[in-house]
């Protein structure tokens, strides 16, 4: 009788939470919309299925060994870790109260040797750390995994379009306008007292305007892991919305037309051009903006192993095998930080609000900025590409195609909104680039 | 007043950011159409027919004898069924 009793304290159902339930919901929302919908895929199925795994009670898959083991070691162990920490525990208060002192002893921040010894101890006694928080800890942590996939993107891309028009790099920095109001939004809910943003949380919030995956995830795991999970999952739904959240801005912001000027073919691009482009912005970012480095470092070496096209071994491999299992590992890293107590917040929708207004603001600046161009110069822009400013490669570059095509039957944009497209993804590593100085 | 000063280094790092941004992608445009214009200038068509001959190896004989023959019996049968 005694050991089903101990079988059914250890049991998922006697030790779920209420937020794990709903969180393990969530997850199942995320697959849902992944499946059905097929939102971003390739990334909301690991999120989602992480986002799950996560919240499984007892199994202890998004957390570290030391965490694990504070949560259900014997009482011998406990006392054990606290003293490992350089403290004692009260012999007369309940285990509970002991668990309690030992996560808020390390919340505080121990030194770096009593935090490992406190995890010899857990090792010791047969803890081990989570998978997901292994893959959080190897893969997203050091930055490796959405560099990773930047290489990839980067093996991906072709600059054509935008070497035979390079004033489409502007559509892309004025569509970066929507990180920039969306973070001076979210510092001003802090600001009125409906949200409580650092500045650096607010940094990464705004960044999810770049519509960029990769430097979404980057950013906000360099100023503000605790918020990563809500983050990735805005930016990879609202990546998703594009062709819905974008069209009647566009219509909003556009006359008829404009929206059938024709504009002239693209000169073809000779492989030179395309091969000393990504040495060319390299030498651009070292000179002016080290810290964007990393991303556009990985972008540049992605898209010369394409271009040179004497390393087709290993361009197939940066675009297809090597990205595949980044992703799968990413996306399970990202779910582990959809643990019910850092996720289910107000903070949240916060995110999510915000990161629709990011969406909006980067689209309507880059339409705004392609009729401003129109004035000023002979050579006609159709506005619609402007809204593929805001990267989210290529989905936004098809919507300007798509509404193109809706006024004027015969006008493809697909090409010419490319341009902006990949100028964007620049413009939101470069912004990444300011914010990670500026904050880091 | 933490919220006042919130408030401004939002604006700051905002106003920073999107200068930065844009004076970073205009040095970009500059340096795109200047090397576009050297690279026209100074190595023009070579490199162009380099790379399509490269992409498309020339077919080979036999099978380019071959096309012919259909081709031209293809031509051949368009000719006599318009005629008439």
């Amino acid at each position: 009788m005694e050991k089903l009793v101990t079988l059914w304290y250890g049991s998922g159902a006697y030790n779920l939470t209420l937020g794990q339930a709903v969180m393990i919901v969530v997850g199942m929302v995320l697959l849902y919309l992944a499946i059905a919908k097929k939102f971003e895929p390739l990334l909301l199925v690991p999120i989602g299925f992480g986002g799950i795994l996560a919240n499984i009670p007892e199994a202890g898959l998004a957390i570290s060994a030391l965490d694990q083991a504070i949560e259900v070691a014997r009482p011998a162990v406990l006392q054990q870790m606290a003293s490992a920490l350089g403290a004692t525990l009260d012999p007369l208060a309940a285990e509970e109260t002991w668990r309690a002192t030992l996560k808020a002893l390390v919340d505080e921040g121990p030194s770096p040797d009593q935090l490992r010894g406190a995890h010899d101890v857990a090792v010791n006694v047969g803890y081990g750390d989570g998978l997901l928080y292994v893959f959080y800890k190897v893969a997203v942590e050091s930055g490796i995994a959405p560099l990773i996939i930047f290489m990839g993107v980067g093996a991906m891309t072709d600059f054509g379009p935008l070497l035979a028009n390079p004033r489409t790099l502007f559509l892309g920095a004025a569509a970066q306008f929507g990180i920039f109001a969306t973070l001076f939004g979210a510092v001003g809910m802090s600001a009125m007292g409906w949200m409580d943003f650092s500045l650096e949380q607010s940094a990464a919030i705004g960044i999810i305007g770049g519509a960029d995956g990769p430097t979404s995830i980057y950013v906000s795991s360099m100023l503000a892991p605790e918020l990563l999970g809500a983050i990735a999952v805005a930016a990879y739904a609202y990546m998703a919305l594009v062709p819905m959240i974008q069209p009647p801005i566009m219509k909003l912001l556009t006359t008829r037309r404009e929206r059938e000027i024709t504009m002239t073919q693209l000169r073809p691009v000779s492989k030179l051009e395309k091969i000393v482009f990504p040495l060319a912005l390299l030498v651009l970012v070292a000179l002016f903006l080290p810290d964007a480095a990393p991303l556009l470092g990985m972008f540049c070496f992605g898209n010369l192993m394409r271009e040179c096209g004497v390393v087709e071994r290993l361009t197939d491999t940066a675009q297809n095998a090597l990205i595949n299992i980044v992703t799968i590992v990413l996306g399970l890293a990202v779910g582990s930080k959809l643990m019910a107590e850092s996720f289910l917040a107000l903070e949240t929708l916060g995110i999510m609000a915000l990161g629709m207004v990011a969406f909006a603001i980067g689209t309507a600046a880059g339409i705004l900025m392609a009729k401003l161009m129109n004035v000023m110069s002979k050579m006609p822009i159709n506005p619609l590409i402007g809204a593929a400013g805001v990267s989210a490669v290529p989905m936004a570059a098809r919507v300007a195609n798509k509404v193109g095509l809706e006024s004027n039957p015969h006008n493809f944009l697909l090409m010419h909104a490319m341009g902006p497209n990949v100028a964007g993804v620049i413009g939101s590593a470069v912004a990444a680039g300011v914010m990670i100085k500026y904050l880091g | 007043m933490r919220d006042f000063e919130l408030l401004e280094e939002g604006l700051t790092l905002m106003a920073l950011g999107m200068g930065f941004v844009f004076v970073f992608l205009t040095v970009l445009v500059m340096t795109i159409t200047l090397m576009s214009l050297l690279l026209r200038r100074f190595a023009p068509e070579p490199v162009e027919q380099a790379a399509t001959g490269a992409a498309r190896p020339p077919a080979p004989a036999q099978q380019d004898a071959e096309l012919m023959a259909v081709i031209g019996a293809a031509l051949h049968r368009y000719r006599q069924r318009h005629r008439r």
